[in-house]
Protein backbone atom coordinates (compact mmCIF):
# COMPACT_ATOMS: atom_id res chain seq x y z
CA UNK A 1 0.00 0.00 0.00
CA UNK A 2 1.35 3.95 -0.78
CA UNK A 3 1.80 5.70 2.24
CA UNK A 4 -1.09 7.86 2.97
CA UNK A 5 -1.64 11.86 3.19
CA UNK A 6 -2.78 12.76 6.48
CA UNK A 7 -4.90 15.72 6.10
CA UNK A 8 -1.77 17.62 7.44
CA UNK A 9 -0.34 16.72 4.47
CA UNK A 10 -2.78 18.08 2.28
CA UNK A 11 -2.55 21.38 3.36
CA UNK A 12 0.99 21.59 3.46
CA UNK A 13 -0.14 20.74 -0.60
CA UNK A 14 -2.55 23.63 -1.00
CA UNK A 15 0.19 25.71 0.78
CA UNK A 16 1.87 25.36 -2.15
CA UNK A 17 -0.79 27.40 -3.95
CA UNK A 18 1.01 30.73 -2.34
CA UNK A 19 3.44 30.68 -4.94
CA UNK A 20 1.04 31.40 -7.77
CA UNK A 21 -0.51 33.79 -5.87
CA UNK A 22 2.37 35.48 -5.13
CA UNK A 23 2.98 35.58 -8.65
CA UNK A 24 0.26 37.15 -10.15
CA UNK A 25 0.07 39.36 -7.11
CA UNK A 26 3.43 40.77 -8.58
CA UNK A 27 2.76 40.78 -12.62
CA UNK A 28 -0.82 42.11 -11.29
CA UNK A 29 -2.53 39.02 -12.86
CA UNK A 30 -6.12 39.05 -11.75
CA UNK A 31 -6.85 35.47 -11.66
CA UNK A 32 -6.20 34.39 -8.06
CA UNK A 33 -9.98 33.97 -7.11
CA UNK A 34 -10.69 32.58 -10.32
CA UNK A 35 -7.79 29.76 -10.00
CA UNK A 36 -8.74 29.68 -6.10
CA UNK A 37 -12.70 28.68 -6.64
CA UNK A 38 -11.49 26.31 -9.19
CA UNK A 39 -9.42 24.37 -6.48
CA UNK A 40 -11.81 24.73 -4.23
CA UNK A 41 -14.58 22.97 -6.61
CA UNK A 42 -11.78 20.09 -7.72
CA UNK A 43 -11.31 19.25 -4.45
CA UNK A 44 -15.11 19.50 -3.35
CA UNK A 45 -15.57 17.07 -6.84
CA UNK A 46 -13.14 14.52 -5.73
CA UNK A 47 -14.00 14.58 -2.23
CA UNK A 48 -17.70 13.89 -3.28
CA UNK A 49 -16.17 11.33 -5.72
CA UNK A 50 -14.12 9.35 -2.92
CA UNK A 51 -17.07 9.25 -0.89
CA UNK A 52 -19.25 7.92 -3.63
CA UNK A 53 -16.24 5.38 -4.93
CA UNK A 54 -15.86 4.25 -1.89
CA UNK A 55 -19.74 3.36 -1.87
CA UNK A 56 -19.42 1.43 -5.05
CA UNK A 57 -16.33 -0.41 -4.22
CA UNK A 58 -17.52 -1.31 -1.04
CA UNK A 59 -20.74 -2.74 -2.28
CA UNK A 60 -19.13 -4.05 -6.33
CA UNK A 61 -22.44 -4.75 -7.11
CA UNK A 62 -22.84 -5.18 -11.30
CA UNK A 63 -25.66 -3.00 -11.47
CA UNK A 64 -24.82 -0.12 -9.59
CA UNK A 65 -21.19 0.10 -11.26
CA UNK A 66 -22.91 -0.31 -14.79
CA UNK A 67 -25.46 2.52 -13.69
CA UNK A 68 -22.02 4.72 -12.37
CA UNK A 69 -20.61 4.25 -15.71
CA UNK A 70 -23.81 5.00 -17.75
CA UNK A 71 -24.15 8.35 -15.90
CA UNK A 72 -20.36 9.15 -16.92
CA UNK A 73 -21.45 8.66 -20.39
CA UNK A 74 -24.45 10.54 -20.02
CA UNK A 75 -22.00 13.65 -18.65
CA UNK A 76 -19.73 12.67 -20.98
CA UNK A 77 -22.66 13.77 -23.90
CA UNK A 78 -23.99 16.40 -22.26
CA UNK A 79 -20.33 17.91 -22.14
CA UNK A 80 -19.78 17.37 -26.09
CA UNK A 81 -22.64 19.15 -27.44
CA UNK A 82 -22.79 22.12 -25.01
CA UNK A 83 -18.99 22.25 -25.95
CA UNK A 84 -19.03 22.37 -29.82
CA UNK A 85 -21.85 25.08 -29.19
CA UNK A 86 -24.48 22.53 -31.10
CA UNK A 87 -27.96 22.14 -30.37
CA UNK A 88 -28.49 19.97 -27.23
CA UNK A 89 -31.98 19.05 -28.19
CA UNK A 90 -31.54 17.50 -31.53
CA UNK A 91 -27.21 16.38 -30.79
CA UNK A 92 -28.20 14.82 -27.57
CA UNK A 93 -29.05 10.88 -28.28
CA UNK A 94 -27.45 10.50 -30.83
CA UNK A 95 -24.24 11.70 -29.29
CA UNK A 96 -25.00 8.75 -26.29
CA UNK A 97 -25.17 6.43 -28.83
CA UNK A 98 -21.88 7.41 -30.29
CA UNK A 99 -20.43 7.21 -26.90
CA UNK A 100 -22.10 4.10 -25.54
CA UNK A 101 -21.08 2.69 -28.96
CA UNK A 102 -17.10 3.58 -28.60
CA UNK A 103 -16.69 2.99 -25.05
CA UNK A 104 -18.84 0.76 -23.58
CA UNK A 105 -18.48 -1.98 -26.10
CA UNK A 106 -14.46 -1.61 -25.77
CA UNK A 107 -13.92 -1.37 -22.45
CA UNK A 108 -16.35 -4.78 -22.45
CA UNK A 109 -14.06 -5.75 -24.70
CA UNK A 110 -10.14 -4.83 -22.83
CA UNK A 111 -11.82 -6.04 -19.77
CA UNK A 112 -12.69 -9.86 -20.88
CA UNK A 113 -10.07 -10.30 -23.22
CA UNK A 114 -7.09 -7.95 -22.43
CA UNK A 115 -7.22 -7.66 -18.38
CA UNK A 116 -8.71 -11.38 -18.73
CA UNK A 117 -11.43 -10.40 -15.82
CA UNK A 118 -13.64 -13.13 -14.67
CA UNK A 119 -16.33 -10.79 -13.79
CA UNK A 120 -16.12 -7.63 -16.37
CA UNK A 121 -18.21 -5.63 -14.47
CA UNK A 122 -15.79 -5.34 -11.59
CA UNK A 123 -15.54 -1.75 -10.07
CA UNK A 124 -12.41 -1.45 -9.78
CA UNK A 125 -11.52 -1.31 -13.33
CA UNK A 126 -14.86 -0.77 -14.90
CA UNK A 127 -15.06 2.33 -13.33
CA UNK A 128 -11.29 3.93 -13.67
CA UNK A 129 -10.72 2.51 -17.61
CA UNK A 130 -14.31 3.39 -18.58
CA UNK A 131 -13.31 7.22 -17.41
CA UNK A 132 -10.16 7.19 -18.98
CA UNK A 133 -11.35 5.96 -22.45
CA UNK A 134 -14.81 8.44 -22.05
CA UNK A 135 -12.36 11.46 -20.61
CA UNK A 136 -10.26 10.71 -23.96
CA UNK A 137 -12.76 10.25 -26.44
CA UNK A 138 -14.87 12.80 -25.19
CA UNK A 139 -11.73 15.83 -25.84
CA UNK A 140 -11.32 13.91 -29.05
CA UNK A 141 -14.91 13.85 -30.00
CA UNK A 142 -15.10 17.69 -29.35
CA UNK A 143 -12.66 18.33 -31.54
CA UNK A 144 -13.61 16.42 -34.50
CA UNK A 145 -17.23 16.75 -34.68
CA UNK A 146 -16.92 20.69 -33.82
CA UNK A 147 -14.59 20.35 -36.59
CA UNK A 148 -16.71 18.51 -39.00
CA UNK A 149 -19.66 20.82 -38.58
CA UNK A 150 -17.41 24.16 -38.65
CA UNK A 151 -15.82 23.25 -41.71
CA UNK A 152 -18.81 21.73 -43.59
CA UNK A 153 -20.49 24.94 -42.81
CA UNK A 154 -17.44 26.90 -43.51
CA UNK A 155 -17.19 24.73 -46.96
CA UNK A 156 -20.57 24.34 -47.78
CA UNK A 157 -19.94 24.98 -51.25
CA UNK A 158 -17.60 22.12 -51.66
CA UNK A 159 -20.69 19.72 -50.22
CA UNK A 160 -22.96 21.00 -52.69
CA UNK A 161 -20.41 20.62 -55.34
CA UNK A 162 -19.75 17.16 -54.47
CA UNK A 163 -23.61 16.19 -54.37
CA UNK A 164 -24.29 18.22 -57.75
CA UNK A 165 -21.12 15.95 -58.96
CA UNK A 166 -23.21 12.80 -58.44
CA UNK A 167 -21.90 11.86 -55.16
CA UNK A 168 -24.70 10.45 -52.20
CA UNK A 169 -24.76 12.20 -48.76
CA UNK A 170 -22.06 10.24 -47.27
CA UNK A 171 -19.69 10.85 -50.24
CA UNK A 172 -20.31 13.90 -50.24
CA UNK A 173 -19.35 14.56 -46.87
CA UNK A 174 -16.35 12.35 -46.61
CA UNK A 175 -13.85 15.33 -46.42
CA UNK A 176 -15.02 16.62 -44.03
CA UNK A 177 -15.15 13.30 -41.92
CA UNK A 178 -11.62 12.98 -42.88
CA UNK A 179 -10.98 16.35 -41.50
CA UNK A 180 -12.96 15.61 -38.36
CA UNK A 181 -10.94 12.56 -37.49
CA UNK A 182 -7.35 13.94 -38.48
CA UNK A 183 -8.17 16.72 -36.23
CA UNK A 184 -9.34 15.02 -33.39
CA UNK A 185 -6.68 12.09 -33.79
CA UNK A 186 -3.77 14.03 -34.52
CA UNK A 187 -3.26 15.41 -30.56
CA UNK A 188 -3.79 11.36 -29.75
CA UNK A 189 -1.57 10.20 -31.76
CA UNK A 190 1.18 12.86 -30.21
CA UNK A 191 0.25 11.71 -26.90
CA UNK A 192 0.79 8.05 -27.59
CA UNK A 193 4.05 8.47 -29.43
CA UNK A 194 5.77 10.60 -26.31
CA UNK A 195 4.51 8.43 -23.80
CA UNK A 196 7.49 7.15 -21.39
CA UNK A 197 9.84 9.84 -22.86
CA UNK A 198 7.89 13.19 -21.80
CA UNK A 199 5.75 12.18 -18.94
CA UNK A 200 4.39 8.91 -17.01
CA UNK A 201 0.98 8.90 -17.84
CA UNK A 202 -1.45 9.19 -15.04
CA UNK A 203 -2.50 5.42 -14.54
CA UNK A 204 0.62 3.86 -14.65
CA UNK A 205 2.17 6.64 -11.97
CA UNK A 206 -0.60 5.97 -9.92
CA UNK A 207 0.47 2.24 -9.97
CA UNK A 208 3.95 2.77 -9.27
CA UNK A 209 2.66 4.25 -5.99
CA UNK A 210 0.65 2.04 -5.47
CA UNK A 211 3.44 -0.82 -5.72
CA UNK A 212 2.73 -2.53 -8.94
CA UNK A 213 6.17 -3.79 -10.39
CA UNK A 214 6.79 -1.48 -13.51
CA UNK A 215 6.46 -4.17 -16.21
CA UNK A 216 2.79 -4.88 -14.61
CA UNK A 217 2.67 -0.83 -14.87
CA UNK A 218 3.23 -0.61 -18.68
CA UNK A 219 1.67 -3.57 -19.99
CA UNK A 220 -1.92 -1.76 -17.84
CA UNK A 221 -0.56 1.30 -19.44
CA UNK A 222 -0.14 -0.16 -23.09
CA UNK A 223 -3.38 -1.82 -23.37
CA UNK A 224 -5.34 1.36 -22.10
CA UNK A 225 -3.51 3.62 -25.11
CA UNK A 226 -4.34 1.68 -27.33
CA UNK A 227 -7.99 1.33 -25.92
CA UNK A 228 -8.21 5.00 -25.83
CA UNK A 229 -7.12 5.12 -29.41
CA UNK A 230 -9.46 2.87 -30.69
CA UNK A 231 -12.18 4.19 -28.82
CA UNK A 232 -11.58 7.73 -29.77
CA UNK A 233 -11.57 6.80 -33.45
CA UNK A 234 -15.17 4.81 -33.04
CA UNK A 235 -16.81 8.03 -30.58
CA UNK A 236 -15.67 10.47 -33.25
CA UNK A 237 -16.98 8.48 -36.65
CA UNK A 238 -20.22 7.24 -34.78
CA UNK A 239 -20.83 10.64 -33.45
CA UNK A 240 -20.57 12.28 -36.63
CA UNK A 241 -22.34 10.07 -38.54
CA UNK A 242 -25.19 9.28 -35.88
CA UNK A 243 -25.52 13.07 -35.80
CA UNK A 244 -25.62 13.97 -39.61
CA UNK A 245 -29.06 11.38 -39.23
CA UNK A 246 -30.19 14.39 -37.38
CA UNK A 247 -28.28 17.31 -39.03
CA UNK A 248 -29.42 17.09 -42.65
CA UNK A 249 -32.80 17.81 -44.07
CA UNK A 250 -34.02 15.31 -46.44
CA UNK A 251 -32.45 17.04 -49.07
CA UNK A 252 -29.24 16.82 -47.49
CA UNK A 253 -29.03 20.12 -46.48
CA UNK A 254 -27.21 21.04 -43.04
CA UNK A 255 -30.23 22.69 -40.52
CA UNK A 256 -29.03 25.79 -39.30
CA UNK A 257 -31.32 25.33 -36.42
CA UNK A 258 -28.87 22.39 -35.29
CA UNK A 259 -26.23 25.11 -33.80
CA UNK A 260 -26.54 27.40 -31.31
CA UNK A 261 -25.92 30.95 -31.67
CA UNK A 262 -26.84 31.01 -34.95
CA UNK A 263 -28.21 34.47 -35.43
CA UNK A 264 -32.01 33.98 -37.18
CA UNK A 265 -32.55 35.48 -40.63
CA UNK A 266 -35.41 37.03 -39.83
CA UNK B 1 -42.43 19.98 -81.14
CA UNK B 2 -40.31 20.63 -77.58
CA UNK B 3 -40.82 18.67 -74.75
CA UNK B 4 -40.56 20.51 -71.10
CA UNK B 5 -37.90 19.68 -69.23
CA UNK B 6 -37.55 22.08 -66.11
CA UNK B 7 -40.96 24.57 -64.97
CA UNK B 8 -40.88 26.89 -62.20
CA UNK B 9 -44.21 27.71 -61.16
CA UNK B 10 -45.42 30.65 -59.14
CA UNK B 11 -42.35 30.83 -57.02
CA UNK B 12 -42.13 33.10 -54.33
CA UNK B 13 -38.34 32.92 -52.41
CA UNK B 14 -38.31 34.95 -49.14
CA UNK B 15 -34.51 36.19 -48.61
CA UNK B 16 -33.86 38.13 -45.28
CA UNK B 17 -37.41 38.55 -44.25
CA UNK B 18 -38.09 40.14 -47.55
CA UNK B 19 -39.38 38.72 -50.75
CA UNK B 20 -36.81 37.92 -53.43
CA UNK B 21 -39.43 36.51 -55.83
CA UNK B 22 -43.29 36.87 -56.04
CA UNK B 23 -44.64 34.72 -59.01
CA UNK B 24 -41.97 33.68 -60.99
CA UNK B 25 -42.94 31.08 -64.14
CA UNK B 26 -40.33 29.93 -66.27
CA UNK B 27 -40.68 26.41 -68.36
CA UNK B 28 -37.68 25.36 -69.86
CA UNK B 29 -37.40 23.10 -72.88
CA UNK B 30 -35.05 19.94 -73.72
CA UNK B 31 -32.00 21.29 -75.87
CA UNK B 32 -33.08 25.09 -74.71
CA UNK B 33 -30.28 27.40 -74.30
CA UNK B 34 -31.65 29.84 -71.75
CA UNK B 35 -29.58 33.01 -70.38
CA UNK B 36 -31.11 34.99 -66.99
CA UNK B 37 -30.55 38.06 -66.99
CA UNK B 38 -31.25 40.83 -64.27
CA UNK B 39 -29.20 42.48 -62.34
CA UNK B 40 -26.79 41.38 -58.80
CA UNK B 41 -28.80 40.38 -56.15
CA UNK B 42 -32.37 39.67 -58.55
CA UNK B 43 -31.97 35.95 -57.53
CA UNK B 44 -30.37 34.13 -60.80
CA UNK B 45 -28.59 31.71 -59.09
CA UNK B 46 -31.07 31.11 -56.28
CA UNK B 47 -33.26 30.01 -59.08
CA UNK B 48 -30.40 27.04 -59.82
CA UNK B 49 -29.81 26.53 -56.52
CA UNK B 50 -33.85 25.85 -55.68
CA UNK B 51 -33.55 23.59 -58.77
CA UNK B 52 -30.97 21.42 -57.26
CA UNK B 53 -32.65 21.40 -53.73
CA UNK B 54 -30.15 23.57 -52.38
CA UNK B 55 -32.28 26.32 -51.38
CA UNK B 56 -36.19 25.59 -50.85
CA UNK B 57 -38.88 27.97 -52.67
CA UNK B 58 -41.78 29.47 -49.74
CA UNK B 59 -44.23 28.97 -52.32
CA UNK B 60 -44.95 27.71 -55.66
CA UNK B 61 -43.58 24.50 -57.24
CA UNK B 62 -40.65 23.84 -59.39
CA UNK B 63 -40.86 20.54 -62.20
CA UNK B 64 -38.60 18.41 -63.59
CA UNK B 65 -39.24 15.70 -66.30
CA UNK B 66 -43.00 16.93 -64.91
CA UNK B 67 -42.76 15.30 -61.62
CA UNK B 68 -42.76 17.98 -58.63
CA UNK B 69 -38.90 18.34 -56.79
CA UNK B 70 -39.37 16.93 -53.81
CA UNK B 71 -37.17 15.29 -51.25
CA UNK B 72 -37.53 12.02 -52.68
CA UNK B 73 -36.18 12.10 -56.07
CA UNK B 74 -33.83 15.22 -55.76
CA UNK B 75 -31.28 12.73 -55.22
CA UNK B 76 -31.65 11.80 -58.98
CA UNK B 77 -31.92 15.00 -60.44
CA UNK B 78 -28.57 16.04 -59.04
CA UNK B 79 -27.25 13.03 -60.41
CA UNK B 80 -28.56 13.86 -63.92
CA UNK B 81 -28.42 17.99 -63.81
CA UNK B 82 -24.25 19.50 -64.10
CA UNK B 83 -24.13 22.45 -62.06
CA UNK B 84 -20.94 24.83 -62.30
CA UNK B 85 -21.32 27.32 -59.39
CA UNK B 86 -20.28 30.78 -59.22
CA UNK B 87 -18.24 29.29 -56.60
CA UNK B 88 -15.08 27.50 -57.74
CA UNK B 89 -13.92 26.59 -54.27
CA UNK B 90 -15.22 23.17 -54.74
CA UNK B 91 -12.05 21.42 -52.37
CA UNK B 92 -8.58 21.22 -51.89
CA UNK B 93 -5.61 18.79 -52.80
CA UNK B 94 -3.93 17.71 -56.07
CA UNK B 95 -6.44 18.72 -59.10
CA UNK B 96 -5.97 15.04 -60.13
CA UNK B 97 -6.73 13.19 -56.50
CA UNK B 98 -9.63 15.78 -56.76
CA UNK B 99 -11.35 14.56 -59.81
CA UNK B 100 -10.70 10.86 -59.27
CA UNK B 101 -12.54 10.80 -56.62
CA UNK B 102 -15.48 12.79 -58.09
CA UNK B 103 -15.15 9.43 -60.30
CA UNK B 104 -15.07 7.11 -57.49
CA UNK B 105 -18.63 7.73 -56.25
CA UNK B 106 -20.97 4.87 -57.14
CA UNK B 107 -22.73 7.39 -59.49
CA UNK B 108 -19.93 7.88 -61.75
CA UNK B 109 -17.90 4.83 -61.25
CA UNK B 110 -16.61 2.87 -64.59
CA UNK B 111 -16.85 6.22 -66.47
CA UNK B 112 -14.15 6.46 -68.62
CA UNK B 113 -12.94 10.00 -68.29
CA UNK B 114 -8.73 10.46 -68.34
CA UNK B 115 -8.35 10.45 -72.47
CA UNK B 116 -11.38 12.97 -72.56
CA UNK B 117 -10.15 14.73 -69.84
CA UNK B 118 -7.42 15.79 -71.63
CA UNK B 119 -8.38 16.64 -74.70
CA UNK B 120 -10.56 18.98 -72.62
CA UNK B 121 -7.28 20.72 -70.57
CA UNK B 122 -5.45 21.09 -74.00
CA UNK B 123 -9.48 23.04 -75.45
CA UNK B 124 -9.55 24.93 -72.70
CA UNK B 125 -5.79 26.02 -72.86
CA UNK B 126 -4.68 24.59 -69.85
CA UNK B 127 -1.38 22.69 -69.43
CA UNK B 128 -1.91 18.52 -68.67
CA UNK B 129 0.61 19.27 -65.75
CA UNK B 130 -2.16 20.80 -63.78
CA UNK B 131 -3.37 17.91 -62.57
CA UNK B 132 -0.05 16.96 -60.19
CA UNK B 133 -0.90 20.94 -58.76
CA UNK B 134 -2.71 21.84 -55.59
CA UNK B 135 -6.61 23.18 -56.65
CA UNK B 136 -6.45 25.66 -53.95
CA UNK B 137 -3.09 27.37 -55.41
CA UNK B 138 -4.88 27.55 -58.74
CA UNK B 139 -6.13 30.93 -60.10
CA UNK B 140 -9.53 31.75 -60.47
CA UNK B 141 -9.38 31.45 -64.22
CA UNK B 142 -7.78 27.86 -64.14
CA UNK B 143 -10.55 26.57 -60.95
CA UNK B 144 -13.30 27.87 -63.45
CA UNK B 145 -12.06 25.82 -66.24
CA UNK B 146 -11.31 22.97 -64.18
CA UNK B 147 -14.65 22.67 -62.64
CA UNK B 148 -16.31 23.34 -66.00
CA UNK B 149 -14.32 20.42 -67.56
CA UNK B 150 -15.70 18.06 -64.54
CA UNK B 151 -18.91 18.92 -65.41
CA UNK B 152 -18.64 17.82 -68.54
CA UNK B 153 -16.48 14.48 -67.88
CA UNK B 154 -19.62 13.97 -65.97
CA UNK B 155 -21.36 13.09 -69.45
CA UNK B 156 -24.38 14.89 -68.28
CA UNK B 157 -26.48 16.65 -70.84
CA UNK B 158 -28.20 19.23 -68.73
CA UNK B 159 -26.40 22.20 -67.49
CA UNK B 160 -26.86 25.03 -64.55
CA UNK B 161 -23.94 27.43 -65.32
CA UNK B 162 -23.23 30.37 -62.98
CA UNK B 163 -20.99 32.83 -63.97
CA UNK B 164 -18.57 30.54 -65.51
CA UNK B 165 -16.98 32.61 -67.42
CA UNK B 166 -16.16 35.68 -65.24
CA UNK B 167 -12.42 34.85 -64.39
CA UNK B 168 -11.43 34.22 -68.01
CA UNK B 169 -9.84 36.17 -70.80
CA UNK B 170 -12.07 36.97 -73.76
CA UNK B 171 -10.19 34.55 -76.02
CA UNK B 172 -11.42 31.46 -73.36
CA UNK B 173 -14.71 33.61 -73.08
CA UNK B 174 -15.33 32.73 -76.41
CA UNK B 175 -13.89 29.24 -76.19
CA UNK B 176 -16.03 28.06 -73.13
CA UNK B 177 -19.32 29.63 -74.64
CA UNK B 178 -18.69 27.52 -78.01
CA UNK B 179 -18.01 24.84 -76.53
CA UNK B 180 -21.58 24.91 -74.70
CA UNK B 181 -23.25 26.29 -77.46
CA UNK B 182 -22.21 23.89 -79.90
CA UNK B 183 -23.65 20.78 -78.80
CA UNK B 184 -27.54 20.71 -79.99
CA UNK B 185 -28.93 18.44 -77.64
CA UNK B 186 -27.38 20.22 -74.29
CA UNK B 187 -29.98 22.11 -72.22
CA UNK B 188 -28.34 25.25 -70.99
CA UNK B 189 -29.36 27.71 -68.18
CA UNK B 190 -27.35 30.29 -68.01
CA UNK B 191 -26.50 33.04 -65.36
CA UNK B 192 -23.43 35.35 -66.39
CA UNK B 193 -23.02 39.16 -66.87
CA UNK B 194 -20.55 38.13 -69.86
CA UNK B 195 -21.71 39.99 -73.06
CA UNK B 196 -20.06 36.65 -74.84
CA UNK B 197 -22.98 34.60 -74.13
CA UNK B 198 -24.67 37.37 -76.35
CA UNK B 199 -23.34 37.48 -79.72
CA UNK B 200 -25.44 34.02 -80.48
CA UNK B 201 -29.33 33.85 -80.35
CA UNK B 202 -29.50 32.61 -76.64
CA UNK B 203 -33.16 33.57 -75.24
CA UNK B 204 -33.10 35.68 -72.69
CA UNK B 205 -35.38 35.50 -69.60
CA UNK B 206 -35.37 38.79 -67.02
CA UNK B 207 -35.14 37.80 -63.68
CA UNK B 208 -36.46 40.87 -61.64
CA UNK B 209 -39.20 42.07 -59.80
CA UNK B 210 -38.03 41.84 -56.46
CA UNK B 211 -37.60 44.24 -53.53
CA UNK B 212 -34.30 45.78 -52.77
CA UNK B 213 -33.31 44.42 -48.83
CA UNK B 214 -32.71 47.97 -47.10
Amino acid sequence: MPDEISYTGLFFGFLLLIIPLLIMRYVRLNMGKESLTAILRMTIQLFLAGLFLTFVFDMNNPVLNLLWFFLMVSFAAFESVQRQEMDLKSLYLPTLGAFLGGTFLILMYVNAFVIDLANVFEAPYLIPIGGILLGNSLGGTIIGVGNFYSSLKRNENRYVSRLSFGAGMNEALMPYVRKGLRSSLKPAVGDISTIGIVHLPGMMSGQLIAGASPFLAIKYQIAVMVSVYVSTVTCVTLAIFLTSRICFDEYGMLKDHVFRNTPDVA
Amino acid sequence: MSSELIRYKDICVDFHGSRLFSNFNLTVNLGDKLILKGRSGSGKSTLLKILLGILRVDDGEVFYRGKKVSSSNIWDIRKEIAYVSQDTDIGEGIVKDLINEIFSFDHNRGRKYHRKRNSLLEYFGLDRSIVYKKFEGLSGGEKQRICIIISVLLGKEIFLLDEVTSALDPELKEKVVDFFLENEDWTLLVVSHDNTWDRVAMDEVFVDGCEINA
